[in-house]
């Protein structure tokens, strides 16, 4: 059975699908993909990135340089198969939407 | 708050959280946080505060989440913990009922808590938070006139006015006048009162109601020679036309005239106070009118606030000031319906709020320090199920399984006492009440109910007991089978909630004392009149009276012909006829005296509460002379010279520094108002309340201007209640038209004139007392705990010749010193709080040194009285056993 895709989850897979970050960056980014409506709080996220890390989604590694012990995160193949199967299968919903609530003939806006 | 308070919060915040998640990834958590607030603190205090919420509820929620996921495991493990959970059931069930004394004591302390919130809650939610029954209550404002010159609030609103409002105003959707009144309905069966309103035909657009059956009068029938109709209130007519739809068309005879009926509105719309009927205001815009009782309301545009709306009426009240009111005596004013009908309660409400908060928090600790206690005692079982192989998971499972057993059953019984308590209150405090207030049971008064209790018990119950199983195995054990004493942390802890419990308790103590103290001084003021054996009631002749001699002749007859009728039933030692008894109505009116300079421009004139009253009045309500006469059955008479009694306040205003005001003259405001000779001068009466300052007060001869509604008061030599029937009975062989209104003895009205204060007084009285009991409990167990667990060093200090009563004073001087600190705390604190009640303290100080006194001494002596026993125990204790004490 294919795992339901909670709608942070998708979020963090597509920040993460523009290149590695580690946590702070990632509650960023999904704060502006969402146009703000979603702020991911410490434990949502770590949540979060605990249980795609156990899904084999996200792989953590330990990047030097900018701060030692920062952690990082990387999208896996896996992780990308999932995200763009949630991807297309949203596209498919949005396509029923737009067709359901398209205006009927004789009614005005 | 620096940034390392906030590390440091959020630190402990974490400890809530998952472990696994916690023990991962705190250090990242923390980073993440700290961003958010510093983000949330640029946009200010608020914001900051919701970002710490914020961050609560994601922790808890994340713990949630992981609860609710080691649910699934796979089949097997899943049937093995539920048959775990059966038996901690099982288990927890058998230890609470064989701590049954302390499970009893935590429970019935949390409901007791509980109980007192829910009755103060239900009290703020009904008056404040619940909106009125009606659509969009927040766009509906209250509307009426002040008058600060004549020194007078609320004057009412005149016809005219309103209609002009009603043309130019900007703001409202809807805006309807009412006047609350009172009709005589009466039928082949007898004559009733009923609280009415004459209302603009536009009420029910204000309000949003719909007529149930027929329809609400129109605008036609709403003109001064419109059609006599009346619009029902559903109950009333269910109660006279039994809800047939036929009582439309049908006529009702109201002041002996006949209504025909055009419609029924729902029950909510008897807003405000009673209004059972509605009849057509019929206002006349081109009629002055006068000012009284009348209120409007109006619905505002969407978006629109209840200020907007007041600068908008002052705008259109420019062109009534410039054709009629050129001084500017008169100005409109909006407040939202909320506000103005629930500003009286504001005060009271705010300080009953305060005071169950407290009476709260001092459960909750108490709860805390049992729990506490509780749990320190049972280290040792603990630790050896952890040597045995128990995993901490499921002892804190258990752990908190208790509380959620505990909770339940403290929520519930609390839930039953407040519902109880509250329906005891409602009922003692009558008329006190606002009709639309709803105190039911809602949704929100259960929510803080349940919210309440699982708070307390996790937060106050479940969080110390896991705090005294952490630690390792072997020190959970060492300290309670080898050492002498408990972990210093945990009694230290125990000795705060203690002290807190007590600073509580005296703030509590000492605000009940001093207002129970304003409540008796309040008792004991002289009311200026007499409250023993006086029956009053009103009586109301219906029929319009004009100004004419004619007229008055026909009331003067009437009310003569009710004296003589009433004088001569036996039993009655006096009658009296007056339009306002004492803590009754108020009838303003506005005179000048005789060589009074001109009152400058601005300087409000007194408001003199206008009285005509028959001569047997003044012997019958038993109001002093001080010098001149009384009133004789002469004064008054069609062509005599007009006299006038004047009180205390009166002279004082009017002629300051004259003894006696004895035959100087007075008149009305009108150039043309004839003079009138003072003849006599009476002692002040408390005419508002036994609190309230009196006003200047005349009395007029009845003769000179009867009214055709009067207050009659008779002089009983019996008990005045048993006076009833007999008065009834006689009013009726002299009119069978006529009922009597608002029967009463002057004692039940001065008992209602107190029933506010005498309400939050007791409440506060009863708060103090729980507090009181809960914060002795608290001591009590605390005490007993701590000698339980000295009981090895209390056998070592015996055996080395420690005299009994050192043990004993030892005992009592530990316990002793930790209410006295928290008792001195309280003082201050209570010294300080007193000083927002000043308003309602009638003059008594915030310090009151006896009440200081007492409260200190008295919980001091209670606190030694419930330690004495546990100390004279500890005393007796054999040194053998104590020294085995610990080590079974």
């Amino acid at each position: 059975m294919p795992v339901a895709v909670k709608t942070s989850w998708y979020y963090i897979l597509l920040a993460l699908a523009a290149g590695d970050s580690h946590g702070l960056g990632i509650a960023r980014e999904v704060q502006d993909l969402s146009d703000g409506r979603i702020r991911l709080w410490p434990a949502a996220l770590y949540g979060a990135l605990q249980e795609l890390n156990a899904l084999g989604w996200i792989e953590q590694r330990h990047q030097l340089g900018e701060s030692e012990k920062r952690r990082y995160y990387r999208l896996t193949r896996a992780g990308r198969t999932a995200l763009t199967a949630e991807t297309s299968r949203l596209a498919g919903v949005i396509r029923i939407a737009r067709a359901r609530t398209k205006p009927r003939a004789g009614e005005t806006s | 708050m620096t940034a390392r308070h906030g590390r440091r919060l959020y630190r402990g915040l974490l400890r809530l959280g998952p472990r696994s998640l916690r023990q991962r990834y705190a250090d990242d958590m923390e980073e993440l946080f700290l961003a958010r607030l510093a983000e949330a603190r640029c946009r200010g205090r608020l914001a900051a505060a919701a970002a710490w919420g914020a961050a609560a509820a994601d922790i808890v929620g994340a713990r949630l989440r992981y609860a609710l996921r080691t649910r699934d495991v796979p089949h097997l493990e899943q049937e093995r913990r539920a048959f775990m959970l059966g038996s901690d059931l099982r288990y927890t069930m058998r230890w609470l009922g064989r701590q049954r004394f302390s499970t009893a004591l935590v429970t019935g302390m949390l409901s007791l808590g509980i109980a007192a919130s829910i009755v103060v809650f239900s009290l703020v939610n009904a008056l404040f938070l619940r909106p009125f029954p009606f659509d969009d209550p927040e766009r509906l404002v209250y509307i009426n006139e002040t008058a600060p010159k004549w020194n007078l609030e609320i004057v009412g609103i005149t016809y005219p006015d309103f209609d002009h409002w009603r043309r130019e105003n900007k703001v409202f959707e809807a805006v309807a006048m009412w006047n609350e009144d009172n009709f005589n309905l009466s039928d082949a069966s007898g004559a009733e009162r009923i609280a009415g309103g004459s209302v603009t035909h536009d009420f029910p657009d204000v309000l949003r109601v719909r007529p149930i059956v027929g329809r609400m009068f129109n605008a036609e029938e709403d003109t001064p020679n419109g059609p006599r109709v009346v619009v029902l209130s559903e109950g009333l007519w269910r109660e006279r036309f039994g809800g047939r739809e036929d009582a439309l068309g049908q006529t009702l005879r109201l002041n002996s005239t006949p209504h025909a009926i055009v419609g029924v509105i729902p029950n909510v719309a008897m807003f405000p106070g009673e209004m059972r009927l509605w009849v057509p205001f019929r206002g006349n815009p081109a009629r002055a009118g006068s000012y009284g009782s009348q209120g409007a309301i109006g619905r505002l545009k969407p978006g629109l606030t209840a200020a907007d709306a007041e600068k908008d009426l002052l705008r259109t009240q420019q062109a009534i000031w410039d054709a009629r009111d050129r001084d500017r005596v008169v100005s409109p004013f909006v407040r939202t319906l909320r506000g103005q009908y629930a500003r009286d309660f504001r005060t009271q409400s705010a300080t009953l709020l305060i005071a169950v908060g407290i009476l709260l928090v001092v459960a909750c600790a108490n709860v805390a320090s049992v729990m506490l206690a509780r749990a320190l005692a049972r280290r040792r079982e603990m630790g050896i199920r952890l040597a045995v192989g128990a995993s901490r998971g499921r002892i804190a499972r258990q752990l908190f399984l208790e509380n959620v057993l505990i909770a339940a059953a403290g929520g519930a019984i609390g839930l039953m006492a407040g519902r109880w308590a509250l329906q005891l209150l409602l009922t003692t405090a009558g008329d006190q009440v606002p009709r639309w207030a709803n105190f039911g049971l809602d949704i929100r008064v259960v929510g803080f109910a349940v919210l309440m209790s699982v708070l307390t018990t996790i937060l106050f119950g479940w969080a110390p007991a896991l705090h005294a199983i952490r630690g390792n195995v072997r020190g959970a054990m060492q300290e309670t089978s080898g050492g002498s004493t408990g972990g210093p942390g945990g009694r230290r802890t125990l000795a705060a909630l203690v002290t807190a419990e007590f600073a509580l308790a005296t703030i509590l103590l000492v605000c009940g004392g001093l207002l129970y103290r304003a409540y008796d001084r309040v008792r004991h003021v002289d009311p200026g009149f007499r409250v023993e054996n006086v029956l009053t009631f009103s009586v109301a002749l219906p029929g319009d009276f004009g100004d004419n001699d004619e007229s008055r002749a026909k009331l003067y007859a009437f009310w003569t012909r009710l004296v003589q009728r009433f004088e001569a039933l036996p039993g009655v030692d006096g009658v009296g006829l007056v339009n306002c008894a004492p803590l009754g109505c108020h009838w303003g009116s506005f005179y000048r005296v005789e060589g009074a300079p001109p009152r400058k421009p601005g300087e409000p004139t007194p408001v003199t509460l206008y009285r005509p009253a028959s001569p047997g009045y003044f012997k019958t309500m038993g109001i002093r002379l001080k010098s001149g006469r009384l009133f004789t059955d002469d004064d008054g008479r069609p062509g005599g010279g007009r006299v006038v009694i004047v009180n205390e306040t009166f002279a004082r205003t009017f002629w300051p520094g004259v003894a006696d005001p004895v035959g100087r003259r007075l008149r009305g405001m009108g150039d043309t108002a004839p003079w009138m000779t003072v003849v006599g001068f009476v002692q002040d009466i408390k005419h508002y309340g036994l609190e309230q300052p009196m006003r200047p007060g005349l009395y007029l001869p009845l003769q000179q201007s009867p009214p055709s509604t009067l207050v009659v008061a008779v002089r009983t030599a019996m008990d005045p209640a048993a006076f009833a029937g007999t008065a009834r009975a006689a009013l009726r062989a002299l009119n069978p038209d006529l009922p009597l209104i608002g029967l009463r003895t002057m004692e039940q009205t001065l008992q209602r004139s107190l029933a506010q204060r005498t309400l939050y007084s007791w409440l506060l009285a009863v708060f103090a007392a729980m507090a009181l009991m809960l914060a002795l409990g608290g001591t009590y167990g605390v005490t007993a705990y701590l000698v339980s667990q000295r009981t090895r060093e209390i056998g070592i200090r015996v055996a080395l010749g420690a005299r009994r009563a050192d043990i004993t004073r030892t005992v009592l001087r530990t316990s002793l010193s930790i209410v006295g600190a928290g008792v001195i705390a309280g003082l201050a604190a209570a010294v300080a709080v007193a000083r927002l009640l000043a308003e309602m303290l009638f003059g008594v100080p915030p310090h009151d040194g006896w009440i200081l006194a007492y409260a200190a001494g008295g919980l001091i002596a209670m606190a030694a009285a419930v330690n004495w026993p546990t100390a004279r125990r500890a005393a007796r204790l054999d040194p053998v056993t104590a020294l085995r004490a610990g080590e079974g």
